[in-house]
C-alpha cells in the first residue's frame, strides 16, 4: 500500500518561533548578538581614530558620549549579561565536571562562572582606576 | 495544578477541539469540538477514549500502556508536545486544542508516520558494540560485562528514553530539516558511547560528527523541556558536540 499518497504534512513556516513563549525566549537569546555587533563596531572605530591622531580621537570620545550611543551600549551590556546568564546555566549540562568520580553540582558551576565574571570586572575597574 | 485537593467528585465539563484528518473523505484537515464530562483524574487519553466510545467512533489515535512507558500516545496540546496519558485536563482552562505531533507526516487524525524517527534511531547503532576478542562464554573472561554503579550512573539518565518522539516535535531544526538525526537518536548514541561495556564510539562518531548529526543543533533546548522522562536530550546532543570536536582534533593530529 502506498501510504505516503494520503498523508498530509505541515511544513514549518518562517514564523515558527512566534508559536510560543519558549521559542521567543530562544530568539531573544540569539538576538543579543545584534547590540554586541554595534559595540564591537564602536570599539573598532575607536582604534582607527586612535591611529588617525588627536582630533579624530576627540571626535570619537564625543561620539561615544552622545546619549543614543550610550543607550545602545548599555543595551549591549544588558544583552551580554542576559546571554551570559542563559549560557552559564547550559554549561554544566554540556560539560558535566567530575572530581574524583563525583559530578559537581550544577549550581556550583554556575556560581563559579559568575565569580569569574566578577573577578575580570574587578580587575578592569582596578586597572582603569589606576590609569 | 488545580490546588490542594484532587478528587473524582469534582465533576465539570470541558471543551476539547481535535484536528481531524480523514484522507478517505477529504484531503483537508478540519477542527471538531467535543464537550465532555471530566473530573480531576481525567487524563487527555481518558478524554480521547471517551470521545471514541461515546461521541464519535471514527476518531483515530495511538495508545497502549496508559502509564507513560510505551511512548505511543504523543500529541500536541495547545501547541506543546505531550503524552496523552500523562496530561491531565485539570491543568487546563478553556478550550483545549489537540493536534497530531508536529514535524511528522500525518496519516489520519492524531496518528503520525514515525518512520523517519525509526530510521534515525537505527542509524546511530543504539546497541552495545563489543569488539572484545574474549567472548563472554569463555571461562577465562567471566567478568566481561560487569559494571560498577559509578559506571552505570554516567549514562543512566540517557537510557530512560521511551521513544515517544515528543522531542522531535519540539525541535525546530528537525522541523526545518527532517534529515537531522534529532534529539532522541543522538541521546541514545551518547548513552552507548558512555557505556563502559561498549566499543562502538568510533563507528557512531561517523554518524554524529556531521551536519545532520550533532552540528544541526543550535541548543534551542525545548526538546529537554518537553521530555516526559527527563532524559535531557539537549544535554546529550551538546555533550556529543564536545566529543565530536575532540574526535576531529584527534583525527587531525593522527593525520
Ligand atoms: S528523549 Fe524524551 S522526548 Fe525524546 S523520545 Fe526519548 S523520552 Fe521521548
Ligand atoms: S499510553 Fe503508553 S505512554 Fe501514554
Amino acid at each position: 500500500m502506498d501510504k505516503s499518497s494520503s498523508q498530509r504534512f505541515d511544513p514549518l513556516t518562517r514564523t515558527w518561533w512566534l508559536k510560543h513563549r519558549f521559542f521567543k525566549l530562544y530568539m531573544v537569546r540569539e538576538a543579543t548578538v545584534l547590540p554586541l555587533v554595534f559595540f564591537i563596531l564602536c570599539l573598532l572605530a575607536g582604534f582607527v581614530s586612535l591611529l588617525q591622531g588627536a582630533d579624530s580621537w576627540q571626535g570619537w570620545v564625543a561620539f561615544m558620549g552622545s546619549p543614543i550611543v550610550l543607550a545602545l551600549n548599555l543595551l549591549a551590556l544588558a544583552a551580554s549579561l542576559f546571554h551570559a546568564a542563559t549560557f552559564f546555566v547550559l554549561f554544566p549540562r554540556v560539560m558535566p565536571l567530575r572530581i574524583a568520580g563525583h559530578r559537581l553540582p550544577d549550581n556550583m558551576i554556575v556560581a563559579g562562572q559568575w565569580a569569574g565574571v566578577l573577578a575580570v570586572a574587578l580587575l578592569f575597574f582596578w586597572l582603569l582606576g589606576r590609569a | 495544578m488545580s490546588g490542594d485537593k484532587i478528587g473524582t467528585d469534582n465533576l465539570n465539563t470541558k471543551l476539547i477541539s481535535v484536528k481531524r484528518y480523514l484522507p478517505d473523505r477529504s484531503t483537508e484537515p478540519y477542527w471538531q469540538s467535543f464537550e465532555l464530562p471530566v473530573d480531576d483524574s481525567t487524563s487527555l487519553l481518558d478524554a480521547l477514549n471517551h470521545i471514541k466510545e461515546q461521541l464519535d467512533s471514527t476518531l483515530s489515535y495511538r495508545w497502549s500502556c496508559r502509564m507513560a512507558i510505551c511512548g505511543s500516545c504523543g500529541v500536541m496540546v495547545n501547541g506543546i508536545p505531550k503524552l496523552g496519558c500523562k496530561t491531565f485536563l485539570r491543568d487546563y482552562d478553556g478550550e483545549i486544542r489537540i493536534e497530531p505531533l508536529a514535524h511528522f507526516p500525518v496519516q489520519r487524525d492524531l496518528v503520525v508516520d514515525m518512520e523517519i524517527f525509526l530510521e534515525h534511531l537505527a542509524a546511530v547503532k543504539p546497541y552495545l558494540i563489543d569488539d572484545n576478542p574474549v567472548k563472554p562464554f569463555d571461562p577465562a573472561a567471566p567478568q566481561t560485562y560487569q559494571q560498577s554503579p559509578a559506571q552505570l550512573a554516567r549514562y543512566k539518565q540517557f537510557a530512560n528514553c521511551i521513544n515517544c518522539g515528543l522531542c522531535y516535535s519540539a525541535c525546530p531544526q528537525f522541523g526545518l530539516n527532517p534529515e537531522f538525526r534529532g534529539p532522541a537518536a543522538i541521546a541514545l548514541a551518547h548513552r552507548y558511547n558512555l557505556d563502559s561495556r561498549d566499543h562502538g564510539k568510533k563507528q557512531r562518531m561517523a554518524e554524529l560528527n556531521r551536519h545532520e548529526g550533532v552540528w544541526s543543533c543550535t541548543f534551542v533546548g525545548f526538546c529537554s523541556k518537553v521530555c516526559p522522562k527527563h532524559v535531557d536530550p539537549a544535554a546529550a546532543v551538546n555533550q556529543g558536540k564536545v566529543e565530536a570536536a575532540k574526535h576531529t582534533l584527534i583525527a587531525l593530529f593522527k593525520g
